[in-house]
């Protein structure tokens, strides 16, 4: 008879305390302090079982607590895990909202915040997909024709195995994201993992970001690099002589020209290799490059002979210039 | 419910100190059986917690140590102002009432 007294209160007094295992340690030993005298005193008296003379456990929680004056328990489905998940995120919201307060109070960041459980699926297939390029990798030493690949990754050899792999990991994936980790053990495994498998991503990043300058590197782009063209141009087209007339038409000859830096303007033979000057020189020895018209040799390829290089015809305007 | 027999087991905790199911037992005895046991340890851990209430430990060689609860100079602050609220209403409710039973006689 005793026996069964004190089971009956040893019973309900567990399904009462686990109805407040939310509540703060401090609060909870308050509010459950004397909880199994009163079952003890109740359970003394002559009458019917626990329950049947103060309500069920809950009930008689939700009864303590709202007189306590304390918050009802969480609403939601039974079973530990929800209130704790909650009560958790709500710890480190609230850490959060201590330390970046001012960030997090900008509608954008409350936004950023908001979205990121939506992500969350996403990022179980990600991590699937990370895991089989993981291992991919990890097992390139062993097998020819492995090694980094983007976007299917190739497991022993094999882009179709890659990809059957990363399908399966997926799924995986996505089951343990959907059931959590059960134990305290497997969620500490499962954190260290969701780790280093954000480290696989950084690392493909970096091997992706690698590959691209490798593939911008190309012919037609290099000369986009290249500094100030050299030479002299007139509206981009090369100048590798100089022909002065004089008002009558008449051609000039021994002219010097120079910029308006007073420098030298030096003719551009870049453009044709079968145009050779031949460049006068000073009583020094010096080049003397600004001395126009230059005479010029036009290179026969086919047979090596030279010729004399071209000599443009020069029509001045009617009648005499206006002034400018 | 009667209003007497309320304040007669309220006032009752004031003048006597009691542990929890002390307190419920005086309460049933005081007529208002419809209040909850959880309700009674409840509203005391409040009491408790507000700083209206002292408490201290008396050993039991049978039964379980038992937790009384004293009125403390705040806690009698508290009954006082309760008491009074509770009058201002009782009073009005009873003229309400009078009034109608004088209209009805």
């Amino acid at each position: 008879m005793n026996d069964t007294i004190q089971g009956e209160v040893a019973r309900y007094a567990a399904a009462v305390r686990a109805a407040c295992a939310d509540l703060p340690g401090p609060d909870r030993e308050l509010l459950l302090e004397d909880l199994e005298d009163h079952l003890q005193e109740v359970a003394a008296e002559a009458g019917g079982p626990l329950a049947e003379r103060l309500g069920r456990p809950e009930a008689y929680a939700a009864e303590l607590r709202a007189s306590a004056g304390l918050p009802a328990p969480g609403r939601g489905p039974a079973g530990g895990r929800r209130p704790r998940r909650r009560l958790r995120e709500s710890r480190v919201a609230r850490r959060l909202a201590g330390a970046g307060g001012a960030v997090l109070a900008h509608p954008a960041a409350r936004a950023v915040v908001r979205f990121l459980p939506e992500l969350r699926p996403a990022w179980w297939v990600l991590r699937g997909y990370l895991a089989v390029q993981a291992v991919a990798v990890a097992l390139t030493p062993l097998f020819a024709g492995g090694g980094f690949s983007f976007p299917v990754p190739r497991l022993l050899g094999s882009s179709l195995l890659g990809l059957l792999a990363v399908a399966a990991a997926a799924a995986g994936s996505v089951a343990i994201g959907r059931r959590g980790a059960g134990s305290r053990r497997a969620r500490a495994l499962l954190a260290a993992g969701n780790v280093a498998l954000a480290v696989v991503a950084l690392l493909l990043v970096g091997e992706l970001a690698d590959s691209e300058a490798y593939d911008d590197y190309r012919p037609e782009f290099a000369t986009t690099f290249a500094g100030p063209v050299s030479g002299l141009r007139s509206d981009g087209r090369e100048i590798s002589n100089i022909f002065p007339f004089d008002a009558q038409g008449r051609p000039l000859k021994d002219v010097y020209l120079i910029d308006q830096d007073g420098q030298p303007v030096v003719a551009s033979h870049y453009g044709n290799e079968y145009l050779e000057p031949r460049i006068p020189l000073d009583r020094d020895g010096v080049e003397v490059a600004n001395r126009y018209p230059q005479t010029q040799h036009q290179l026969d390829p086919a047979t090596g002979q030279r010729y004399p290089g071209p000599t443009p015809e020069f029509r001045p305007p009617p009648g005499p210039l206006r002034p400018g | 419910m009667d209003t007497t027999q309320l304040l007669k087991g309220v006032l009752d905790l004031a003048v006597r100190d009691g542990y929890g199911y002390d307190v419920v037992r005086r309460l049933r005895a005081a007529g208002l059986e419809e209040v909850g046991d959880a309700s009674v340890y409840g509203t005391l851990r409040r009491l408790y917690s507000g700083g209206h209430l002292t408490s201290y430990v008396v050993p039991s060689e049978e039964g379980p140590h038992r937790k009384y609860y004293a009125v403390n100079d705040a806690g009698r602050a508290l009954l006082a102002a309760s008491t009074g609220t509770w009058r201002s209403f009782t009073d009005a409710m009873d003229k309400l009432l009078g009034a109608r039973e004088e209209e009805a006689a």
